[in-house]
């Protein structure tokens, strides 16, 4: 089963292509991974999909790291009644 | 007699979004006026009311001294009720007389004269009804009107309607500042420099096919090259621009690159190079560096445009370039193809591609797919502060409207949104 944090990481490494062994709880997504806002833009919309969930735009792009963005992901999948983990 | 202009039903006012998304038709330009200012001096009254639809009553009662969506107003006097897809110059029924509604081919209103003595029998309560007691208890008439029918034939008309409207405001001559030296080329007698407007040196005026009208305190820097017929708007600075025949620029507007038969409705800038032709850009909009649209297709056939995405609708003419509605911004180098619909609070970001025709309201265009973006919210911040930077103010009854516009165009971006979804998943 994958676990939320894997499904962020590789979410994150295929739009910021990067190698998700790489990534880190603690990266930032603009300082340490290189996002630019863009890609931002294309992180949100690509979480929602692999998710299957709808965040609210401005408190999903104030997440500032992979491990505040696993938080975020498992409490809205909470709230919207879906499956975190796969 | 009293005027009241009652907007047009939803579904027409659609074949004028997305410039109607966030005004009623009356406030649409041609010329040098608004649709309203033509009827008005047409039918030589200040006495007037509106009726708008609900979402915008609250901003549009900011914006104006008459009564806006008051039914109280629908007594007292003689009435003409007035649909604004009338056209002014052809619109030649008696403001006073009998009371008579006339209707279009398929029985909408385009006006109903009301007698005072025949209102009682209409009701007060509700305009809607007023209008359909109106229609079934007094005489129908199918008159000769003509109509607007689509937001293009407004920039169609543009060239035509500037001559006529230079005309009708008899003036001509330089009561402005020009400064030498300059190229005016044509007749004097065709052009107007209002008083406070400023000419740069290195400009050429040139009304040898059309006449030329420079409101008060417009500026037209060096380089500049006005084509008539052409009018620039009160405040607006010309950058160095060609402004070609038949382009209408709004108020407090900053224009360069080229323009060519377009309509500019007011306080929006194009401050660099790029072409906009046959366009109609609403305010509030940005077009960055190089921001160029199509107005004429490679095998010269008439141009379609896709009106809130529903259908494209053949508008019979060779040359119609972008639909551009408020607040919207683009990026440096954005390519729009002929006849494009960009909705109102899009924010436009390109890789150097032709845009698909269709951008709904409120889309953040990226990497070539319509997305959510940073949501509304942000596009509200950039609004208020592109405001703020003209001296406007953003308030919460502007966001209310908006957040209206918002929802009812969200079906056209949720399906565009899905297809991005779809995009981004295939790369």
């Amino acid at each position: 089963m994958a676990t939320v944090e894997e499904r962020v990481k590789a979410i994150t490494a295929r739009v910021l292509k990067l190698n998700p062994d790489e990534i880190k709880p603690e990266h930032s997504f603009t300082a340490d991974l290189g996002a630019e806002s863009v890609q931002s833009i294309e992180l949100v919309a690509m979480f929602e999909e692999e998710f299957g969930i709808e965040m609210d735009e401005d408190a999903a792009l104030s997440v500032e790291t992979v491990g505040k963005a696993v938080e975020f992901i498992t409490e809205v999948c909470g709230e919207q009644g879906v499956e975190a983990e796969q | 007699m009293r005027l009241i202009l009652l907007d047009s039903p939803e579904e027409i006012r659609g074949n004028f979004y997305p410039l109607a998304l966030s005004r009623p038709l009356w406030e649409l330009r041609c010329g040098f006026t608004s649709l309203e200012e033509k009827l008005i001096a047409k039918l030589g009254t200040s006495d007037v009311a509106y009726f708008v639809p609900d979402y915008m009553a609250d901003l549009y009662r900011a914006k104006v001294n008459h009564p806006v969506n008051d039914t109280s107003i629908l007594e007292g006097d003689d009435l003409l009720v007035v649909d604004p897809r009338v056209k002014a110059d052809g619109f030649n029924v008696a403001t006073s007389g009998p009371s008579e509604v006339g209707l279009d081919e398929q029985g909408r209103l385009l006006y109903a004269r009301v007698a005072k003595n025949d209102l009682a029998k209409l009701g007060k309560d509700d305009v809607g009804k007023f209008i359909a007691a109106a229609k079934a208890k007094l005489p129908n008439v199918k008159p000769a009107v003509k109509t607007w029918q689509y937001i293009w034939e407004l920039i169609l008309g543009n060239c035509e309607q500037i001559t006529a409207d230079f005309a009708a405001a008899g003036r001509d001559g330089i009561e402005g500042k020009v400064e030498q030296p300059n190229v005016i080329r044509g007749g004097k007698k065709d052009i107007y420099i209002a008083r406070g407007a400023t000419v740069h040196p290195m400009v050429v005026i040139d009304a040898e096919n059309g006449p030329i009208y420079i409101d008060q305190d417009a500026e037209l820097h060096p380089f500049s090259r006005i084509e008539g017929p052409c009018y620039i708007g009160k405040k607006t600075i010309i950058l160095g621009a060609k402004c070609r025949e038949g382009s209408s620029i709004g108020p407090v507007c900053r224009i360069g690159g080229e323009v060519e038969g377009s309509i500019i409705q007011g306080y929006s800038n194009k401050y660099h190079d790029g072409f906009v032709g046959h366009a109609y850009v609403g305010e509030w909009v940005n077009l960055g560096a190089f921001t160029t649209n199509s107005d004429l297709k490679s095998d010269y056939s008439s141009v379609s445009v896709m009106l809130e995405g529903q259908r494209a609708i053949d508008t019979g003419s060779t040359k119609v370039g972008s639909l551009i509605g408020d607040h919207t911004k683009t990026s440096i180098g954005t390519l729009l193809n002929t006849g494009s619909y960009i909705g109102a609070m899009a924010l436009i970001m390109t890789t150097g591609t032709l845009l698909p025709k269709f951008i709904p309201s409120f889309a953040w265009f990226v990497e070539g797919v319509v997305t959510k973006g940073f949501g509304k919210g942000k596009l509200y911040e950039t609004a208020k502060t592109a405001m703020s930077r003209r001296k406007c103010q953003w308030s919460e009854v502007d966001e209310r409207m908006w957040d209206a516009v918002f929802e009812m165009t969200a079906p056209m971006r949720n399906e565009a949104i899905k297809k991005g979804r779809i995009a981004m998943l295939n790369r």
